[in-house]
């Protein structure tokens, strides 16, 4: 069944960043991190395979010294999620139904 | 340009509806607002206080060394207020201030209109026509055209539609309209002469207390809101997933 979704975006951590990302213009590392409550390690990992698929751009500045990464999801992302969610209502909706009489 | 809002009723924890509550925190943090709030703040009392020392030189024929001190600190305030609202080196300082008060919450933006959040022209010349109807209007209540009383009432009239201008074109949270509303309203009420004046020497409170302290109402409502928007992002974003999960998902993905 889930041959039709898009593994890189099933996966739970993934399919929360871009779905929020599509929601705003742009959202930092530190929100990121923050909302979602994952590692430091882990979200950047999650950001990079995102940033290798097209999903998201990444632009990445200094405040004085400090490093700032922002995030915006593509018009790639934001259709690859848009399809990832009608294939998922698609297959809910298969298991809702009841099965046909014979 | 982000998605339009889904219109879907989702299930409570559907991610979808993160969107919804991202957004809602996004257009309700005001701490930005607040850091240009206090500027303005000082800024106004400046002038304010000015101002009054300037009627009270002319109309007791004091010193003119008052007068002219208080005119020439009059002055240097609006154009100090002048340029930081306007010039490109006030919003450094507000977002270099408003970063580090939000801190580890990190910076998140909707704008729901021009994404490259630019005022528009008109914007910036009404802000110059704000600032100059105001020292037209404490000019007129130094030379005894106006009644002291009747600022605020005059000051309401550029005032209100100014603010909802702004907020309709920079699509604002609700927390916003708070402003120009309680703003308004203050004026129909005293000009329909209720007692909701201060009087003697406290008459400049009429004018200062109801720009800021209705101002800061909105934005105190607004950064609340932003509380409650965070705190429901956080919940549906971490439904699911394992607190400070340090492995990448894979795994679970399976070949």
């Amino acid at each position: 069944m889930s041959g039709d979704l898009d593994r890189l975006i099933h996966e739970p951590a993934r399919l929360r960043i871009l779905t929020i990302l599509s929601g705003v213009d742009v959202g930092d590392f530190n929100f990121l991190l923050n909302t979602l409550g994952l590692t430091k390690g882990n979200l950047s990992s999650h950001m990079d395979k995102l940033d290798k698929a097209g999903y998201v751009t990444v632009s990445k500045t200094f405040n004085g010294r400090v490093p700032h990464t922002d995030f915006r999801i593509t018009a790639e992302g934001r259709e690859a999620l848009a399809e990832y969610w009608s294939a998922l209502d698609e297959i809910r909706q298969l298991q809702d139904s009841p099965p046909a009489e014979e | 340009m982000p998605a339009p809002a889904p219109k879907e009723p989702f299930a409570q924890n559907d991610p979808r509806a993160l969107i919804r509550w991202a957004r809602r925190y996004a257009k309700s943090r005001t701490i930005s607002f607040l850091v240009q709030w206090v500027f303005i703040a000082i800024m106004v009392t400046v002038v304010a206080s000015a101002g009054y020392f300037t009627n009270q030189a002319y109309s007791k024929n004091s010193s003119g060394v008052l007068f002219y001190g208080s005119v020439a600190t009059m002055f240097v305030a609006i154009i100090t207020l002048a340029w930081f609202s306007l010039s490109g080196r006030g919003g450094d300082v507000i977002w270099a201030i408003t970063r580090r008060l939000y801190g580890r919450e990190g910076h998140v933006e909707y704008s729901e209109g021009d994404p490259t959040g630019r005022m528009p022209l008109w914007i910036m010349a009404a802000s110059g026509g704000l600032i100059i109807y105001h020292l037209v209007g404490a000019l007129l209540v130094t030379f005894n055209y106006l009644y002291m009383k009747n600022m605020m009432p005059f000051s309401a009239a550029y005032m209100v539609p100014f603010l909802f201008a702004i907020i309709i074109n920079q699509r604002l949270g609700f927390w916003a309209y708070l402003w120009p509303i309680l703003y308004g309203i203050h004026a129909i009420l005293l000009l329909a002469g209720l007692p909701i004046r201060f009087g003697g020497q406290w008459q400049l409170m009429n004018m200062v207390v109801p720009v800021l302290g209705y101002g800061f109402i909105a934005i105190l409502t607004g950064h609340f809101y932003s509380r409650f928007a965070l705190r429901q992002l956080k919940r549906l974003a971490r439904d699911g997933l394992p607190p400070g999960a340090d492995t990448d998902g894979d795994d679970e993905e399976g070949p």
